[in-house]
């Protein structure tokens, strides 16, 4: 019987909604973390030059897949395999990258439905591809500079000759001294750039400000385009709506025609079935891509318009025609 | 034909998990100096844990492959739908929505 397989970690909820939704249904679903793997959950896999693919099964002590089944894949930011406690550090470490070669490679092979396939996911997390990639379908993005040159950096704020932003190229999260901090987009002022001792530590992203009217968050599920605008009544949501969601309003809107088909020429550059794309709507109406999270949030947005996107997630997962 | 050169290279990429010891690893450690500290962490903030929302307690059930309520019926998905907002604590970052999973 052709079966749903989520990989995903046991404590998203999100994807409990989309599970919820395929069983209601009727859908075989084997929910799986990569947590479970080796120690509560077996893989064997098996190739030869009759069959197509890797035969073989996914077993928990609560069931058990049979990998030919396998019609469709959600993946989504599963947990690191748990290994032995009684292994050494180096023993770890080389069965770590065992087992995410083997179990992470036999389901990389899968051939199935995905939202989205690993590989995908991976490459399109990096900002500077997104942007390359929006670029080149045709949509409107920031100029922006990636450096760890200062003399650049001011060279770009002259370029600009308005405002710009900076904000970091990858993850905003991180704990030190027991605290967990977070960056957010910042608008900078001319003094800001004042002192730029650290630029050279690392890649810093820049872009320019655009001005907006509000931003929208688009989620897009297969062909389907589900359109929020997000409106900050604060000044700290109006430069990172994430800095203050209490100050946020949120509307369901439609996507302008001629974007609506680069959006999906953008999705179908980077193999995606599904992304979180960010968007500066400017006072005059105009749409400038941000950015696109392969692996964004979406329940907040269903909750706050009612958008069916666990629908059409599972839809996709089904392969059903919206 | 993608018009995107693939850039995927390294295995470890390839099959994207949550580093081992979390998204988000602990550290007591302090920042450094403004000479060795990235430019961009001068903005670093923690997050106002005002806005977070408790979460309910919450077992994760076999049979079901979800989350159930601990004193409640209704499923915790139903009963959350903010995120992305992080509590402050850092045995329980946030969800990320961008950058890197691995």
């Amino acid at each position: 019987m052709p079966s749903i397989l989520v990989v995903a970690a046991r404590e998203d909820w999100p994807t409990d909604r989309v599970v919820k939704t395929l069983t209601d249904r009727g859908q075989q679903v084997f929910r799986i973390d990569a947590s479970d793997f080796p120690q509560e959950a077996t893989l064997t896999g098996y190739m030869d030059n009759v069959h197509k693919g890797w035969t073989g099964s996914l077993r928990t002590s609560h069931r058990s897949l049979d990998l030919h089944d396998v019609a469709a894949c959600y993946f989504r930011a599963p947990n690191p395999f748990r290994l032995s406690p009684d292994m050494s550090q180096p023993e770890r470490a080389f069965a770590a990258a065992q087992a995410r070669a083997g179990f992470g490679g036999i389901l990389n092979a899968l051939s199935c439905r995905w939202v989205n396939h690993p590989w995908a996911m991976s490459r399109a997390e990096y900002k500077p591809v997104q942007l390359a990639a929006a670029q080149l379908v045709g949509l409107p993005i920031p100029r922006t500079l990636i450096t760890n040159n200062p003399d650049e950096v001011r060279a770009f704020a002259r370029r600009i000759a308005g405002p710009i932003i900076c904000k970091p190229v990858a993850s905003p999260v991180f704990i030190e001294a027991n605290e967990l901090k977070t960056v957010y987009t910042k608008r900078l002022t001319e003094a800001d750039l004042d002192d730029l001792r650290g630029i050279e530590t690392t890649a810093h992203l820049f872009q320019e400000w655009v001005d907006k009217a509000h931003e929208v968050r688009l989620t897009v599920v297969g062909e389907r385009l589900f359109a929020t605008e997000v409106h900050a009544t604060s000044p700290k949501a109006h430069e990172d709506w994430r800095s203050d969601y209490k100050s946020l309003k949120y509307t369901p809107t439609e996507v302008p025609s001629p974007l609506k088909y680069k959006v999906l020429g953008l999705m179908r550059d980077l193999n995606l079935s599904f992304g979180a794309l960010d968007f500066i709507v400017s006072p005059h109406g105009e749409w400038t891509f941000l950015e696109i999270n392969p692996c964004g949030q979406w329940d907040w947005i269903e909750h706050a318009t009612g958008l069916p996107i666990a629908d059409a997630i599972a839809d996709e997962l089904q392969g059903v025609i919206a | 034909m993608s018009t995107v050169t693939q850039t995927l290279a390294h295995p470890r990429e390839a099959f994207p998990l949550a580093p081992e010891g979390g998204r988000v690893p602990h550290s007591a450690e302090q920042p450094s100096g403004p000479t060795s500290r990235p430019w961009v962490l001068r903005y670093a903030q923690s997050p106002d844990a005002t806005q977070a929302i408790p979460l309910p307690a919450a077992l994760y059930d076999e049979e079901l492959q979800l989350s159930v309520g601990v004193d409640t019926e209704i499923l915790p998905f139903m009963q959350t739908h903010t995120p992305t907002i992080p509590d402050g604590s850092t045995t329980n970052p946030p969800p990320l929505d961008e950058g890197p999973k691995d």
